[in-house]
């Protein structure tokens, strides 16, 4: 492991330990510290990404690739939002002893998938973040939250099998597990094991068609712990590894295509296959949760071009997917503690009431969509362009068309739920609270201002990458 | 040309200032109008005079950089038509003072202005380009000129159809002007003069669409069919001033221009050209004879009357040409003054249907006596203007040869006359109808410009040598035409013994219809209007089956239907179709996804060994 880094998986994880305790005496000291401890690794980071003097030197001290810190970022990102949001929304018999200490382990479990170089280590902590997701889910004691942890736990098992035997062949074939040995040898043993290894993770991103578990674990879960899920640990837990694994993939040389193809095919069907589906959705939740679908398969799709432009555009997705996809869900849970429901078909005119969360949401769709000059777009263009000079042209094409479809179904999302004549029983709904708002706000200025400064993110990532 | 640039400038100027002048103050806009266009037809005259005097003058100002420059140029022609031009819009402001059928005075004195501006710009043009400029800048105010001159949907509706008319050939001329300058390489018309262009290959198509705008703003059939409309839905003022005055005068002018002034034509357009005029006469007049109404009875006149104009210049010959421009001066004077009297008659009585009218004469002396000299002059009863002009275009017409355009142009002056004993005898004399006992004469601001003209109809007719001898032979022969045979004088000819059987006949046959109508006077149509075969062409006239517009709107209707359906069945392929499948492939994935974990683990497991099978094949 990147021991320089390892302090941000182990902070989390002591704080996990200590949360208990200090949740005995009093509840409000648990949140205080489970923020402080995720603001504290945020402010760090950005410390190490912002330093000025790290630009002047050209990034030659990074002893890290921008990948990981990246990765690292949105990680503390997305949870501080989801802990802060958490500690200002108050519903239901939700176990909030146990959801801080959970939250923390599967942070430090993420960051040390990040920070893991060799795949077994990668494989250790993707099951501890299983472990801690399945919990996570069923933190909510209602019979639709422990159905949607079971399904979890039994459509993604297999992936666990996979990989494990992928593991054992690549091990027998070379002797070694870490990522820059175990790859040098193309034999077609470690094209089999990479075969196995690849689609375990494929089942745990949720890649079409292996996808059936993500709706009904996001629609079941408690809201705050679906926009979790979606915004980060599938992210993490699958997309990432599949990233890596692209991005090692070029050592084997022109041999790589026997993996990158498939996974490519499957990538251009998932965002397919997710845009579709997610046109029909009556639910709010839902039709999110096929919209997240869709994108992994954009992230797919690029990063298996195995071109530097379409892995940076992957990594650039994987992060603005983050922000986009946890703003939404956030929104959603505002909107379920405020209305009462997600149906669309109940909902309407809600922007007069909620014109924050309306115009939030809007940021983040256009984003999803790839409106310019949104962070999306950015992301979106470099996928669009890599699929168009490293694979076959109606990829390309189909991408675009599908970025058409995605904006088509969001504008359908907005139109049902926040414009159009408010109803009568919803005449009452009040915004949520300020605090509720401030993460979906900073989110949102994150997507319009690295949208902006876009070329001051290409400039990181080419020298750091 | 200052002082010619004096009735195309100051008109404008004050047309500006009247909208800033408050619909509430009374007299101030009339009494400003009146007063601008006095000097504007002072200014003119004095114009005409310098140019009679042998005095050219032009004006040339850098405009459109090396295309064309802004070119006028007061010739004789030019001059003699500035000052007709105000001279109408001076009488026209000056009647209109005490008429309120007329919308909104300050819009009407506005629109007085702007075309009395426009129309001078028009006939001081030298440049095709310029005149272009002023020509299309009046269709802007025709519209607005019908379109507020009543409250009615009705006017807007012929507004717009007047509008659309003349826009369609105002286009159609804009053509012809870019290929006649793209021919002689200029647009200067008095350089084009110079080399006249022939009627052979692109020619032929720049002269027809120059001729297309020219008789379209005479109001020459078939583009007449707004003019009865506009009888009906707008004021007297407007009718008396424009299709009446303002509109004959520049189209017989430019068609004289391009003629005989840039064009060098053919014998075949010269029969194209009578025969246009021949058609135009009897098809209005015929139309004119049947109507009771004495606006679109009057309004169908002009048109006719359009076609002895077009008739007289398409004779080519030195007598038909001095004889159209004659008669375009003359129809002018005494078309004007008939719609005058129909406005004043309407304005003293509430109506201008004939049937409800009768025995003015002695109610209203004064409108009668003007209708009777302006009537006689329009039938062409010697010695009034109209038989001076009308004469000329008959001497013209049987030298080219062609009879059968003469018996034309005899038999619609034999309609003419029938239609105006028609009209008189059943408005000024009879029966006084009870309801108008207590009618009075109009105004003398009203009765003033109708004295005025009937007084020219009468000068011109018993002094018709001053106006020929001095206005239209030296205008035709600034244009190129040399008259050697006499054109004035009183002929005891064979023409004249036509005329006057042509007189007798037409009496004749008003007697009889008025016996056949049991003694109405309104009536005295009927037994040509129910005549077998006509009845039916006149139905259908009446439903305007043969009206170019309504013609052109059914197209537009039908056409529009079919784009319509087009565009619904590209959109069902390009929208609905691809929508509807990807809503019902949406719908049925949603009912895949039904919550059950054995259908979840088989796709999952179906899917993974597709995969494995994949990558291993591709080894």
């Amino acid at each position: 492991m990147t021991t320089e880094l390892l302090s941000y998986s182990i902070i989390p994880l002591l704080a996990a330990l200590a949360i208990p305790f200090f949740g005995r005496r009093s509840f409000k000291l648990t949140e205080i510290l489970s923020n402080v401890t995720l603001l504290a690794g945020l402010g760090n980071l950005m410390f190490i990404i912002f330093n000025p003097s790290n630009k002047l030197h050209n990034y030659e001290t990074f002893s890290f690739d921008g990948f990981t810190i990246l990765m690292l970022f949105t990680i503390y990102l997305v949870a501080l939002s989801i802990v802060f949001f958490s500690t200002f929304f108050k519903v239901g018999d939700f176990n909030k002893n146990a959801f801080y200490p959970l939250i923390m382990i599967s942070v430090s479990a993420m960051s040390s998938m990040v920070l893991s170089v060799d795949f077994f280590s990668l494989y250790i902590f993707m099951e501890a973040l299983a472990v801690t997701s399945f919990a996570l889910i069923a933190c909510e004691e209602k019979k639709s939250g422990i159905e949607a942890a079971i399904k979890y736990l039994l459509l993604t098992f297999p992936a666990s099998a996979l990989i494990l035997i992928g593991l054992a062949i690549m091990l027998f074939a070379n002797g070694s597990l870490y990522f820059d040995i175990s790859m040098q040898n193309a034999s077609p043993a470690v094209f089999s094991a990479l075969a196995f290894i690849v689609l375990g993770f494929a089942i745990k991103a949720g890649l079409f068609p292996f996808h059936f578990w993500t709706p009904d674990a996001y629609q079941g879960a408690p809201a705050t712990v679906s926009a979790y899920l979606a915004g980060i640990v599938t992210k993490v837990s699958g997309m990432y590894a599949i990233i890596k694994i692209c991005t090692l993939l070029k050592v084997m040389g022109p041999a790589s295509f026997k993996i990158s193809s498939p996974l490519m095919l499957i990538g251009v069907a998932t965002l397919i296959f997710g845009s579709i589906a997610a046109l029909a959705q009556k639910d709010f939740k839902r039709m999110l949760a096929f919209s997240s679908i869709s994108q992994m398969g954009y992230i797919v799709a690029g990063a298996a071009t195995l071109n530097p432009i379409g892995i940076l555009g992957a990594i650039l997705h994987l992060f603005n997917h983050a922000t986009f996809k946890t703003s939404l869900f956030l929104n959603s849970a505002a909107i379920e503690k405020s209305a009462g429901t997600t149906n669309m078909k109940k909902l309407s005119g809600l922007e007069k009431n909620m014109p924050v969360t309306s115009w939030t949401s809007v940021i983040a769709i256009f984003s999803t969509a790839g409106l310019p000059p949104l962070s999306g777009f950015w992301s979106k263009l470099l996928i669009i362009l890599a699929l168009w000079v490293a694979a076959p042209k109606p990829y390309a094409i189909l991408a675009l068309i599908f970025s058409i479809v995605t904006l088509a179904y969001f504008m359908l999302l907005q139109k049902n739920v926040f414009f159009g004549k408010p109803k009568e029983e919803l005449k009452e709904v009040k915004e949520a609270s300020v605090y509720m708002l401030i993460p979906v706000i900073v989110m949102c200025l994150i997507i319009v201002v690295s949208g902006i400064f876009f070329p001051f993110v290409f400039e990181f990532f080419e020298k750091t990458l | 040309m200052t002082i010619n640039l004096i009735a195309v400038l100051l008109p404008f100027i004050c047309a500006l200032l009247i909208i800033l002048i408050s619909d509430k103050t009374k007299y101030l806009k009339e009494l400003l109008s009146i007063g601008v266009l006095l000097t504007s037809f002072i200014a003119a005259a004095l114009g005409l005079a310098y140019s009679s005097g042998g005095i050219q003058t032009s004006l040339n100002l850098e405009w459109l950089g090396e295309i064309s420059a802004l070119a006028l140029k007061a010739d004789i022609l030019s001059s003699f038509l500035l000052a007709a031009i105000s001279m109408f819009s001076l009488a026209v402001a000056i009647y209109s003072f005490s008429i309120d059928k007329k919308g909104s005075s300050k819009w009407f004195y506005f629109n007085i202005l702007m075309t009395q501006s426009l129309a001078s710009g028009a006939v001081l043009s030298d440049s095709l380009l310029t005149m272009l400029f002023f020509w299309e800048g009046m269709l802007v105010f025709l519209y607005t000129f019908i379109a507020l001159s009543s409250d009615s949907h009705e006017a807007k509706n012929t507004a717009l159809k007047a509008f659309l008319i003349n826009g369609a050939t105002d286009l159609l001329m804009m053509v012809g002007i870019i290929i006649t300058a793209s021919l002689s390489g200029t647009f200067n018309m008095s350089a084009i003069s110079n080399s006249k262009l022939t009627l052979i290959g692109w020619g032929t198509a720049g002269y027809t669409l120059l001729l297309i705008g020219a008789v379209s703003k005479a109001g020459a059939f078939p583009f007449h069919t707004w003019i009865p409309d506009a009888a009906l839905n707008s004021s007297a003022s407007f009718m008396s001033y424009v299709p009446a005055a303002i509109d004959k005068l520049l189209g017989i002018y430019f068609l004289a221009r391009i003629s005989i002034y840039l064009y060098q034509l053919s014998s075949s357009m010269q029969i194209v050209l009578m025969a246009l005029g021949s058609i135009t006469i009897i098809v209005a007049v015929m139309m004119a004879f049947v109507q009771q109404d004495y606006k679109k009875l009057l309004s169908y006149h002009a048109v006719s009357q359009t076609g002895y104009m077009i008739l007289g210049i398409g004779t080519l010959n030195p007598i038909g040409i001095a004889g159209g421009l004659f008669h375009m001066i003359n129809h002018a004077t005494y078309k004007s003054c008939l719609f005058m009297t129909a406005g004043s008659v309407e304005r003293q009585t509430g109506t201008s249907n004939i049937e409800k009218l009768g025995g003015l004469f002695n109610k209203m002396p004064v409108t009668a006596v003007c209708f009777v000299i302006a009537a006689a002059a329009i039938s062409g009863i010697a010695p009034l203007n109209g038989f001076f002009s009308k004469e000329l275009i008959y001497k013209g017409t049987l030298e080219t040869g062609y009879v059968w355009f003469f018996v034309a142009a005899e038999l619609g002056s034999f309609l003419t006359l029938a239609s105006f004993l028609k009209l008189g005898h059943s408005v000024f004399f009879g029966k006084t109808p009870s309801y108008l006992e207590n009618t009075k004469e109009a105004p003398f601001s009203t009765l003033f410009p109708m004295i005025a003209f009937a007084a020219i109809c009468l000068a011109f007719g018993f002094g018709a040598y001053w106006p020929i001898e001095n206005l239209i032979k030296p205008s035709i022969s600034q244009i190129g035409v040399n008259t050697a045979s006499e054109l004035t004088g009183f002929h005891l000819d064979y023409l004249f013994a036509i005329s006057i059987a042509v007189i007798l006949l037409a009496i004749g046959n008003h007697l009889l219809g008025f016996h056949l109508a049991g003694n109405k006077a309104s009536k005295a149509s009927d037994h040509i209007h129910h005549a077998p075969l006509l009845s039916w062409l006149y139905d259908i006239a009446e439903k305007k089956f043969f009206d170019i517009y309504e013609m052109g709107m059914r197209f537009v209707k039908y056409s529009a239907g079919w784009i319509f359906s087009i565009d619904r069945f590209f959109d069902k392929i390009t929208d609905d179709i691809p929508s509807g499948a990807f809503n019902l492939t949406s719908e049925k994935i949603s009912a895949i996804h039904n919550g059950s974990y054995s259908l979840y683990m088989a796709i999952s497991l179906i899917g993974a060994i597709i995969y494995l099978i994949l990558a291993g094949g591709l080894k």
